[in-house]
């Protein structure tokens, strides 16, 4: 009864968010350039030196047509990796100076005692590390044998801040699945409070990978990992919201799936193209800060996000699901955009028949 | 006014609330931290000239920025209940020689400004 209730709620919820559409989180991909050369590049985020760097005033102008801005609205630098600009504490400064927050995503590998300071000078007040495994799945990963050593080093100096909220994300693959236990405690004894878990979309370079995918049978004991985990409450472990997955919404996070790109979430990208997530398809770009009125093409268009009915297609069509899910996280829509290309819920329910027999 | 009412009622209800707190998959949490901005400028007590190459660090903390050619400087840094600033002559005798000091901020606002003055060693 309290969870039909609940249920029911979260929908009206939803609807009311989507009609609303407040921009509450703007992603900015600052650059392309990355220092490291991933295995699964391309899948969260992407390198390519094509591009020169976007100028702070390019983004800063698109920022300024933003009208009523919500109180918690949040600039968050993301790449290729931020760090490799040693303009971002200028960049946040002047966010600052206009009464936002801002925060940034980075592989670590530039994030040094010096710059941790410069940051929070600038007066960044949150922060998302990569770590990928142990020593030699982390390094396998980020394709880099100094990678786990560095990182390990960065988290230590993020957690010794109280100022930033910082969290790690972990990209779950077959070669740290074994792993997630002891890259908990590890984590635990760096005073890490908060670890979000990913698993690879299939786009980039992940395509072709089969070490980068976990199997269904896996993908259901990492959902097992997490609730037991959030039992326990030795670190806010979560399920990152990159899918909808069915029996264990509210198992594994916080809040019931709900993909917010274009609903609360949107991105300047390094050419100037305004969207959501940077690792949605760039096919979904709405417009481009060099032509457009940033926050007119925010209010007006992204049809496509808020009205997520054309994503009833392919295996979506017939799904039961359908009404929670909404062909799950828009990052899995690429292509030619006639199947979802993870669904999660399948997986596991895949998983659980699996068993059964 | 009455529809963010509403929409914060059903987000209660709905567990959501999380508090319209969310964070984009590849994305950050989202800050709730609390800090402020130190602004000011270093000057000599004798001269009134502005003092570069000042170390203002705030004690307990690794922070700090050095004063620029005009005696300034500005961070943000977290909004403590006792917050010391400190101030000290790192250069040795290339800008000349001061006394440091320590200033206990006890004003409590998101924005301060700071006239110091070093009495010359």
């Amino acid at each position: 009864m309290i969870a039909t209730l609940k249920k029911h709620a979260f929908k009206a919820y939803k609807k009311s968010a989507i009609r609303k559409h407040e921009l509450n989180y703007l992603f900015w991909e600052c650059t392309t350039k990355c220092n490291l050369n991933c295995l699964h590049c391309g899948s969260d985020c992407a390198k390519d030196s094509a591009f020169e760097d976007m100028p702070i005033e390019d983004f800063l102008k698109a920022v300024d047509t933003i009208q009523n801005i919500p109180k918690n609205f949040t600039v968050v630098f993301t790449g290729g990796e931020p760090l490799i600009r040693n303009d971002i504490e200028i960049c946040g400064r002047e966010l600052r100076k206009r009464g936002f927050k801002w925060s940034l995503v980075t592989n670590g590998h530039l994030y040094n005692k010096q710059r941790h300071i410069s940051l929070l000078n600038a007066g960044i007040g949150a922060l998302t590390i990569s770590f990928d495994g142990l020593q030699e799945s982390h390094n396998w990963l980020r394709n880099n044998t100094h990678s786990f050593t560095t990182v390990l080093k960065a988290i230590e100096l993020a957690t010794s801040s109280n100022r930033i909220n910082f969290d790690v994300v972990t990209c779950v693959n077959q070669k740290n699945f074994a792993e997630l236990e002891q890259i908990k405690q590890l984590l635990i004894s760096k005073n890490v409070k908060a670890w979000r878990l990913f698993t690879i979309i299939p786009i980039g370079r992940a395509v072709n990978n089969p070490d980068l995918h976990i199997t269904d049978a896996q993908f259901l004991a990492l959902m097992e990992f997490i609730k037991i985990n959030r039992k326990t409450k030795e670190i806010d472990i979560k399920f990152s919201c990159e899918g909808y997955v069915g029996r264990y919404e509210l198992d594994v996070r916080d809040s019931n799936f709900f993909c917010r790109a274009g609903i609360n979430i949107g991105s300047v990208l390094i050419d100037g193209s305004i969207s959501a997530c940077p690792n949605i398809d760039r096919a979904f770009s709405q417009g481009n800060i060099y032509t457009h009125n940033f926050y007119e093409i925010w209010h007006n268009k992204f049809q496509a996000f808020r009205n997520r009915e054309w994503t009833k297609i392919g295996q979506c069509k017939s799904c039961k699901d359908y009404d929670d899910c909404q062909g799950n996280g828009f990052h899995n829509w690429h292509g030619e955009h006639t199947n979802v290309l993870v669904c999660h819920n399948e997986k596991i329910e895949n998983a659980i028949k699996h068993q059964k027999r | 006014m009455k529809k963010n009412v509403c929409r914060k009622i059903i987000g209660g209800l709905s567990l959501t609330s999380a508090m319209f707190v969310f964070q984009a998959c590849y994305g950050t949490p989202q800050d709730f931290g609390l800090d402020l901005l130190v602004e000011g400028q270093v000057k000599a007590k004798a001269s009134g000239l502005p003092i570069q190459g000042i170390k203002v660090s705030v004690a307990g903390n690794v922070q700090y920025e050095i004063t620029d050619e005009n005696g300034k400087f500005s961070f943000y840094t977290e909004m403590l209940e006792d917050l010391t600033l400190k101030f000290q002559d790192v250069d040795s005798t290339q800008n000349g020689l001061f006394h440091d000091k320590d200033t206990l901020l006890t004003e409590r606002s998101d924005k301060i400004y700071l006239d110091i003055t070093l009495d010359e060693k």
